[in-house]
Order: C-alpha cells, then structure tokens, then sequence
C-alpha cells in the first residue's frame, strides 16, 4: 500500500481539527440591552465572572451567565478566567457554601444563553461567535494591546465654562472613550469630575481623532481644568 | 440515641434529596430567586495503633458524619443574605448537636468595598473557611497542623462584621484582596477543646470571647500564583468547674481561664500549572492565658506547616500528598506550675506530630466524590494542647508512630 495515498486524507483531517479548535476559540460577549456599556475589557470580565464585582465601571448592574459545558464554554474558560471548569465549579461552591456568593445561572447552549439575557436585566453572557444575537446587545471587548498602540492625531481643547471658572471651580474629568477603527470618537463616557466640566470635556473629546486599527478600542482619559491658568 | 438517629436521618435525606433534585436547586419567594444548597459527608478511619480524633479508630471507627444546609437570595443588586445550619458527630465531638454555621448580610458598594455582618465564616489563610466543605478539597482530612479538625470552632466563624475589597493594581501587578473583622466567637461544648479539658477533671461550660483579624492576600502578576497572609489577635474567656488541683478529693471548684496574649500569624501562597496545584502555609498561634482566676498562667506556643501537591489525572481522578509538620510548647507557671512540668522539647513524640499523606480522590460525577488516603504519622502532639489524640480514648497510653486508613465520600448539591 503506498503510503502517499494517505497524506491527502490526513491533511483533510488534520485540517478539520486545527478549524474546529480555531472555531471553538471564538466567543463573544452578549448583554442584557439594560446594560449602558458598548465595551468590556477583559480583566472586568474576569471580576465579572468570578463574582469579585457585579457592576461595570459606568455603574451597570450585571450579573453573569455560564454554559455548562461545550466548545464556546471551554473556550471562554481558557482565554478569559484560565481556569478548568473543574476548578471554576469549586470556586463557586466555596462562595455558595460560605456565604460569599451564589452559584450563577448555567444553561445548556448558546440558544439558552441568548433567550436568558434578552429577557433578564443586567444579564452578560457568552456564546459562540457564529450565533445570532437578535434581542441581545454584543459588547466589544477591549484590547489593551491596541489602545496602547492607537495615537492621538487630532486634539481639541474643552472650553472652559466661563461661570465656573471665575467662581474658580475647576478639577479632573476622568472619561472612557470609544474609538471607532477609523480613528474617530463614537462614544463617550463620563467616569468621574464634575458634570458640567464632564459635559465641556465630552463635547471636545469627540472631535478627536486617533490613528486607525482593525478593530474598535476602548481608552480613558482625564483632562485638568485649572481655574487659576 | 435519639439525637443520633435524626441526625442520620437528615443526612441520608440531605443524601437523597441531593441525589434526586440536584438540577433543581432554587425556588422563588416574594418575587426573589432563593438558592438551596447542601451538603453531607460520611467517613471511616482506621488506626494501627492510637486512637485518634476522639475515635476509636483502632478498632475502625465510622463515627465520622457531617453535613449542611444553606439558603440564600440576592435581595438587590448589591445585597446577599444566606445561613446555613451545620452538624456533625466525630468520634466524641460534636454528638450531631446543630449550629448555625453562617448566616450573613453581604452588601457589596463597589469591587473594592463591602461590609457583611451576623455570624460570619472567620477568614484566615487559605481553607479556614471552607475546611468543613469536603467536596472542596483533594485530600479527606486537610494538613492537621493547620486545619485540625477537632478544633474547627476555634476559627470557623465570628459574629460580628466583615469588611472586604479586591484592588486591581496598576501596571499589570495583579490584584490585592483583603478582609478585616472583628466579632465574638463561641465554641461548642461539644468540641475539642472542652473535651481535652474534661481529661483534666475539668467541666467548660463555656469557652468564647473578641476575635479580630485581617487577611491580605494577592494574585501575582505570575499567572496563578497566589501568596497572603493572616493575622488574628482573641480575647477568650472560659468558665467552669473542675477538681481543685490541691485537693483532689474536695468538691468542684469554679474554674476560669482568660487570655492575655492570644494570637494567629498565617502566612501562605498556592500555585497552580496545569493540572498541578501546589500549596503551603505556616502558621503560628502564640496563647498565653491566666489560668484559675489569674492564679496560675501558661505560655502555650503552637506551630505548623505543610506543603501540598494535587494532580488532576483525568476528569474524575486526582491524586495528592502532602507532609504536615506540627510542634507545640508549653509552660505553666504560678502555683499549678508543679503539676504541669514544663514541656519544651518538640522532639518528643508528646510535643509534635508529623504526618506524611498520600491521598487519591474519585468524582463519581459533579456532585459525588470518594477519597481514599493514608496518614504516616509520628508524634501524637497531646501533652500541652489538643491536636487529634486524646488520653480519654486512649487510656493504655500513646504510642509513638500511627497509619491511619481514611475513607470518605461526600455529596453536595
């Protein structure tokens, strides 16, 4: 038998594996449409799942929603806990058995998954990337990598607001914003500061302009307003 | 008798109500999802030689039940409220007598702040909180240097208040988790300490006072390495009677002891590759307490480490072994100091128990698990302070080395 006659079948095989695994690694995050955020970086994932926090930076109550088992579960364990579900299955019993948590809503399959956040407020979850996402919002998730990449091109200095700078009122405005793969400002989120400096500094920071990327991305910025310059 | 047989009715209905609703696990009540959760574990240990944790294992001793029941419901988005009642028969502690082992209110104002108050479960490195939750854990019993079961309501919980955080540190230096407590812990008079007590003529009927604390610990930047550390300062007060140690055949006279300097240092890290997960802790627990209404006083000094391995093979086997080093000093001094010579060699086998593991755990599936481990061990560590060997049951004296045959099977849902 020549044995050549087999190299062909075992690339087909081999080829179907290296998808399927492909495949299994893509997951996307889905949200309840109570949740305000567009964006999620993937430490607040973590806190997120393992009940170290339950809300997002904007304030969004959430609460997280697990499959049981299968590729985009695996997946999602690995590249985003690390941690087997043996161990992440431990982990909520010790919450649960101590009064320290309680045990998140696990669902068969991604069709599970969406019916469950679309209809539960507050409610995140994952699914594999291939599933329809009619009735829940998807959340991009931020990263790092490329907001540390992005440069500023355009900046566009706030006003001041004249009143409050002569009653001398000034301060930080801590705000998040997201950028669009083109470089423009699509979304602005006031994080901290004072509302009216919040508002001057929003209206500025939208006609920003960073250099383009493949993906959308996610930074935050602070801006000093300083009365006495 | 009858305490007996409720117990072991509850935790054969806690076993088949787990085995038959596990899926189910809630319910709703005014509109909010309550969680139910349980658990039950039973074992048997076998000794060659002494009898050990109250047992008598020599013989093979199956007095060795516990169990648990708990609810809780999210009240809000940022309130938590639960209680679980807990029970248990070992040897002779315990004598399935209920305690309400938490029973919390946990509000939770940001990631990095929240208060919890009622009775609290006492953190305090890496597994105080969980040592009873079996199904948790690799091994059937934890290093007993650390986690001895027998005292398990020295610091299983407070009733008092909690404050808790978790920080996110800059520059991708991980993050810091912390708790501080304060509360009042009680013992159980059916628990070790009480029971060592009475080998002495003496009867506690009370044992408990102030406990405050904190724990620090921190996810390091090297994935899934985790180092921290505890610290808990008592004030314990316990009261009785006991036979008057001048004369003997008198009648009983009151008995009471109250710390003066009584306190816990933890320190450990657990690391975790793969199937790997490496832990180790030390602890020291420095006591010294007046003893007889401040006529007499001990300085008890009790030290332990252990290092832990446990791999996971496949899905539902592991396998362990850890070695566990326990030494303990004492010295009396004041007017009972001629009865109680000091005891400051941990070389002796009264002073120190070291205690070689190896263990294998089978998960029948997600919710059932059977272990099978062996205790090498040398030392009996009983002369000043409890730690698993106890002159009542074992009254031809002790001998210096034991293996000891554990088997345990737990169920939770």
């Amino acid at each position: 038998m020549n044995n050549y006659r087999l190299l062909p079948l075992v690339a087909v095989v081999v080829g179907v594996c290296c998808l399927g695994y492909a495949l299994a690694g893509e997951v996307k995050l889905i949200a309840n449409s109570s949740v305000k955020a567009d964006t999620i970086s993937p430490s607040e994932i973590r806190r997120v799942f393992l009940e170290e926090n339950n809300s997002l930076r904007d304030g969004t109550h959430v609460e997280p929603v697990l499959e049981k088992d299968g590729a985009a579960h695996q997946a999602f364990l690995r590249e985003y806990l690390g941690r087997t579900d043996d161990d992440l299955q431990t982990y909520y019993r010790a919450l649960a058995f101590t009064g320290r948590g309680s045990m998140p809503k696990q669902l068969g399959s991604d069709a599970e998954v969406v019916a469950y956040v679309a209809k539960t407020r507050g409610a995140i979850g994952y699914v594999s990337a291939e599933t329809s996402a009619e009735g829940v919002k998807t959340l991009a998730i931020e990263d790092a990598r490329n907001s540390a990449e992005r440069k500023l091109i355009t900046r566009v200095e706030p006003a001041y607001p004249e009143t409050l700078k002569q009653l001398k009122i000034g301060g930080t405005v801590r705000l998040q914003l997201t950028v669009a793969p083109k470089g423009n400002v699509e979304n602005v989120q006031l994080l901290g500061g004072n509302p009216i400096l919040g508002e001057a500094a929003t209206n500025a920071v939208k006609r920003w302009v960073y250099t383009p990327n493949h993906s959308r991305t996610t930074t935050e910025v602070s801006i000093l307003f300083d009365p006495s310059r | 008798m009858n305490r007996r047989i409720v117990g072991l009715g509850f935790a054969w209905a806690c076993f088949c109500a787990g085995s038959i609703t596990l899926p189910a696990q809630e319910f709703k009540l005014f509109d909010r999802t309550v969680q139910v959760h349980g658990f039950v574990s039973q074992g048997f240990i076998y000794t060659n030689d002494n009898n050990w944790l109250t047992m008598n294992t020599s013989q093979g001793s199956a007095a060795f039940t516990d169990f648990g029941l708990n609810l809780s419901s999210r009240i809000t988005d940022r309130l938590l409220v639960g209680a679980q009642v807990y029970d248990r028969n070992l040897g002779q502690l315990g004598q399935y007598h209920p305690s309400l082992d938490w029973a919390v209110a946990d509000y939770r104002f940001k990631s990095w702040f929240g208060v919890r108050g009622g009775k609290v479960k006492t953190t305090l490195g890496l597994y105080t909180d969980t040592q009873d939750l079996d199904f948790l854990h690799v091994f059937a019993l934890l290093p007993q240097s650390i986690y001895p079961t027998d005292l398990r309501d020295a610091t299983i919980a407070h009733l008092g208040g909690d404050i808790y955080g978790n920080v996110s540190l800059k520059h991708g230096l991980g993050d810091l988790s912390y708790t501080a407590y304060a509360g009042h812990r009680s013992d159980s008079i059916y628990s070790g300490y009480p029971y060592y007590f009475s080998s002495f003529g003496a009867h506690i009927t009370s044992f408990g006072g102030l406990q405050y604390g904190a724990d620090l610990r921190w996810n390091t930047p090297l994935k899934a390495l985790l180092i921290g550390a505890s610290r808990m300062n008592e004030d314990i007060t316990g009261k009785g009677s006991a036979i008057n140690p001048f004369n003997p055949g008198a009648a009983l006279v009151p008995y009471s002891e109250a710390s003066k300097a009584d306190w816990v240092n933890q320190f450990y890290g657990e690391y975790t590759v793969g199937r790997l997960r490496i832990d180790s802790e030390y602890r020291r627990y420095w006591r010294n307490q007046e003893l007889f209404s401040g006529t007499s006083q001990s300085f008890g000094d009790v030290r332990g480490w252990y290092v832990s391995g446990a791999y996971r093979i496949c899905k539902r086997l592991q396998i362990g072994s850890y070695y566990s080093r326990y030494t303990v000093t004492n010295v009396v001094a004041g007017a009972l100091s001629a009865f109680y010579p000091p005891a400051t060699d941990t070389s002796l086998p009264a002073d120190h128990d070291y205690d070689k593991v190896i263990t294998g755990r089978v998960d029948l599936n997600r919710f059932w698990n059977l272990k099978i481990e062996g205790h090498f061990m040398n030392g009996y560590g009983s002369g000043p302070y409890p730690n698993g060997f106890y002159t009542q049951v074992n009254p031809q004296g002790f001998k210096p080395n034991t293996i000891a045959l554990v088997l345990k099977t737990s169920l939770n849902f």
